[in-house]
């Protein structure tokens, strides 16, 4: 149905949106990259940074875009990632 | 060509005696109000083997129809010709008069002398009966080298597909399901029911258009004998009538049927986008049912917007979610093949997009609504709970203007009336009288067509219910700033003054519009398009749902705007008319198909590269060339590109098409065109150029070909051998060619006529190449004009160096 869409739908304010919080252990990290290879969201990116192990852990370039799919948790072997759903009862 | 061959068509005679009788037709004051019938009869009493000739007020009336009959038996006819209206027309009519009197069918010619002749040259009497007579002479000496055949049939698969699911695919593929025969039911989208399913109500009844909609979509998706096939495109067809061959592409849900559509997946789901069924009015997540009454009614992850790409699956959130384990992200995308009978075309239409309107303000102003827009706030399960509310504050307006015509009878959209929006707006204007009867309505409109049942009752009602109607459409429409309200600036062409209205909320009535990729579906069936862009009819009066390709039919707006009472009608005519080849379960196959000639044959394989429908076998090392007939579409661009002549194209063969261009030089060559027309484009468009009454010069004799493609570059320098002045090729526009591609051949052949011309010192101006589609009659006419300067400008001596040139080859 290719009609034009280009406003903000009504209900957006509705829709429930989880915010992120994202941590990062960067001196357990070893610098694989997979969690930045593989974010859907590209919410990552290497640092400049050195962390005590000599590598460029990840940073957070945009955590609004994370979606909390876990999965940077799931497939980093150092334990170095995880990340928290926002408890945004009082605002955030 | 060689010498020789021409020395041989110049003579071309009938084998046996010939006995030909002529008819010419007054038809009224149609034809014989600008031709002189009597003396046309008179004279193709002249001609050579014309036994009798006589004219008749209506030939195509009972009476005629019979005094040809008789005159077949008492005369001993065995060719018959008659000079009325176009062979597109009546053909098939005297044909069977003839095949009622014990006469082979293919043994019958038609002189068209009304819409090529009388309507076409209303205002010269004299030069129009002339042209008539050279028309007849022409008919009668192709009649003359006319040879019986005998149809091969064809039998027919008694299965359908249908193309679109919106309520005219629905409809069709019902009938056809209810009728015993097998339906495949292709839709796009993940749900069928269309734009139907996301109207609030329908006029002029008022029903709701979902609580009428979803019993017969349920019906569908249950139907023993229907094959839904959702998320589904069909890729490719081939075949020809009665056996097609489709691969449809069914696209994967990744949820498989076990999906109860319970719901559970979509609040885990982490990703959201507008929703196209709400118009982006709403949400939705990246797993989804496009609205709660789809069939089927089964969940379908976007995989654009998921986050699992490919073969990595990063987030199973919705996997889990699943109690069914429903979620399947290996699905792999399927192709089927599909045999079938016929095929229901109902591909449905888009919408006009208003944004280019600048002066409505439409994406610009947040208050500037679509009617489709309007449709979905209106309804209760639509975005906004059934509240109109300007989109700006949420607040229901006060005031509403519906501004008409968007994208519609003008040129600045498209030029047609879309037939819905007056009685859509109508219907809306009463919905929130309905739900907020202080509303102040005004409809700006040019003019209100409330052409159909009911709907000048409606009409009135909201005239009664005091909704203003203000004739002119706005200027332009200018938002306040501050309370976002919008002041509709125009003139009020009945009161003849100017208007500045204040309203909390204005309402763009667009139009339908043919779908953006009409072209896809155009090509895979060959079918044709009118100038507005919708899908051609074969008659538009007599076989109105039947596309010009036999075994195809239309439905729906894919034909034209309609409103769903005539969508319905329409699907429901369709399923019949296919219903009755599927019955038979056999057709008879046009004998046009080519025969080869072995003695002259090379077996070179030029006509088995330009066959379209690869109906030619072509084995080098069997030394073997053989046509599979019913593959074959007819088209003759074989025999065109034949350098041996050994193939002959039956009931087009060289001999008759020379003697039409003999015929067609015997007086005055050289202030004649001949002009080759296709017979699905051109020469339907020079008969619609007959039916509007555009005049052009009376100079241009028409010879018909099934196809551009059948124009051998020999034909065009015979015509200039003869001393015609010029000679005009004529078909489909490339890409709509009715032979899929013939007309590409068409195209090179010119080219190198041309650089012939050149090469031989001839002015190449006189040979035009020129694309008319059906309904493009003043292209024609104009083509014409143009010629006739072109005819004007050539000497004697140019004409005498092209005969001879032309003649040595």
């Amino acid at each position: 149905m290719p009609v034009r869409i280009w406003r903000e739908p009504l209900d957006a304010d509705k829709i429930k949106v989880s915010k992120a919080e994202i941590h990062i252990l960067k001196d357990q990290c070893k610098g694989c990259d997979f969690c930045i290879e593989f974010c859907p969201k590209q919410v990552l990116e290497t640092s400049e940074e050195l962390n005590i192990k000599g590598f460029h852990p990840p940073i957070v370039i945009d955590e609004s875009r994370c979606v909390l799919c876990d999965f940077c948790t799931a497939i980093c072997p150092d334990f170095a990632i995880f990340v928290i759903e926002k408890d945004c009862k009082e605002g955030c | 060509m060689t010498k020789v061959q021409l020395q041989e068509t110049e003579h071309a005679t009938p084998t046996e005696s010939i006995r030909i009788g002529v008819y010419v037709c007054h038809c009224g004051l149609n034809i014989a109000g600008s031709v002189d019938c009597e003396a046309v009869a008179k004279f193709a009493a002249t001609l050579p083997y014309v036994v009798v000739s006589k004219d008749y007020r209506y030939t195509c009336s009972e009476p005629g129809q019979e005094l040809i009959r008789s005159d077949i038996k008492e005369y001993k006819l065995n060719r018959v010709v008659v000079a009325s209206c176009s062979p597109r027309l009546h053909e098939p009519t005297f044909r069977r008069v003839c095949e009622d009197a014990g006469l082979n069918k293919y043994l019958f010619e038609m002189a068209n002398i009304r819409e090529h002749c009388s309507w076409v040259h209303l205002h010269d009497r004299e030069s129009a009966t002339e042209k008539a007579e050279d028309l007849v002479r022409m008919a009668v000496a192709r009649a003359a080298l006319l040879e019986p055949e005998e149809e091969n049939t064809v039998p027919i698969t008694r299965k359908a597909l249908v193309i679109g699911g919106g309520v005219a695919g629905i409809q069709a593929a019902l009938d056809l399901a209810d009728t015993g025969y097998h339906v495949y039911l292709v839709e796009r989208d993940p749900s069928i029911g269309g734009r139907m399913a996301q109207l609030d109500k329908t006029f002029p009844t008022m029903d709701c258009s979902i609580c009428i909609l979803a019993p017969k979509m349920a019906d569908a998706g249950r139907h023993p004998n229907i094959e839904l096939l959702t998320n589904s495109e069909v890729q490719e067809v081939k075949g020809y009538i009665g056996n097609f061959k489709a691969k449809v592409m069914k696209k994967p849900r990744y949820v498989t049927d076990e999906c109860t559509a319970c719901g559970d997946c979509v609040p885990v789901c982490s990703v959201t986008v507008p929703n196209e069924f709400d118009v982006g009015l709403s949400t939705r997540h990246g797993i989804y049912i496009p609205f709660p009454q789809a069939v089927p009614s089964t969940y379908i992850i976007d995989r654009e917007l998921c986050l699992n790409k490919e073969n990595i699956i990063v987030c199973d959130k919705c996997i889990k979610a699943c109690e069914r384990q429903a979620i399947d992200f290996e699905m792999k995308p399927e192709i089927l093949e599909l045999e079938v009978g016929t095929i229901v075309v109902a591909t449905g239409a888009d919408v006009f997009d208003p944004a280019s309107l600048v002066e409505y303000g439409y994406t610009k102003f947040p208050n500037v609504i679509t009617s489709l827009e309007f449709e979905r706030l209106i309804n209760a399960g639509g975005p906004s709970g059934g509240h109109i509310i300007r989109p700006s504050d949420m607040k229901i307006p006060e005031t509403v203007a519906f501004i008409q015509c968007v994208g519609s009878r003008s040129e600045r959209g498209h030029l047609y009336c879309s037939n819905v929006c007056c009685m859509n707006t109508i219907k809306d204007s009463l919905l929130i009288k309905e739900h907020w009867p202080e509303t102040k309505i005004y409809v700006f409109y040019l003019d209100i067509r409330a052409y159909g049942k009911g709907f000048e009752d409606l009409y009135k009602r909201a005239k009664k219910e005091g909704v203003l109607f203000i004739r002119g459409l706005p200027a332009e429409v200018i938002e306040d700033r501050k309370t976002r309200n919008l002041w509709l600036i125009g003139e009020n062409t009945l009161q003849q003054e100017l208007y500045r209205i204040n309203a909390e909320m204005a309402i763009l009535s667009i139009g339908i519009e043919p779908r953006k990729d009409s072209a896809v579906i155009q090509r895979l069936l060959t079918l044709s398009r009118t100038q507005d862009g919708f899908f051609m009819e074969a008659h538009p009066k007599l076989r109105p749902v039947d596309a010009p390709t036999g075994g195809i039919f239309l439905a729906g707006c894919a034909e034209s705007p309609k409103d769903i009472k005539d969508s319905v009608t329409q699907a429901s005519a369709a399923a019949a008319r296919a219903s009755i080849l599927m019955a038979k379960g056999k057709v008879t196959v046009e004998a046009i198909t080519p025969r080869l000639i072995e003695e002259n044959c090379t077996v070179c394989g030029l006509c088995a590269r330009v066959c379209p429908y690869n109906a030619i076998i072509f084995d080098k090392e069997a030394k073997r060339v053989e046509f599979i007939e019913a593959a074959c579409g007819g088209c003759g661009t074989c025999a065109a590109e034949c350098p041996f002549d050994a193939i002959k194209m039956r009931h087009f063969t060289d001999e008759q098409i020379f003697a039409q261009i003999d015929a067609a030089t015997q007086l005055d060559a050289e202030k004649k065109i001949i002009a080759f027309c296709c017979n699905w484009c051109s020469y339907a468009g020079a008969d619609f150029a007959g039916v509007s009454r555009m005049q052009y010069p009376t100079n241009v004799r028409i010879i018909r070909t099934m196809c551009s493609g059948r124009v051998a570059p020999k034909f065009v320098e015979y015509a200039f051998a003869r001393g015609a002045a010029a000679v005009l090729v004529s078909g489909c526009h490339i890409g709509d060619c009715h032979y899929i591609n013939a007309n590409y051949q068409t195209l090179k052949r010119v080219e190198k006529l041309w650089k012939k011309m050149e090469r031989l010192e001839l002015n190449k101006d006189r040979l035009q190449l020129e694309w008319i589609n059906a309904s493009e009659g003043e292209r024609l006419a104009s083509k014409i004009r143009e010629m006739q300067a072109i005819v004007g400008s050539v000497s004697a001596e140019e004409i005498e160096n092209s005969k001879k040139m032309m003649r040595k080859g």
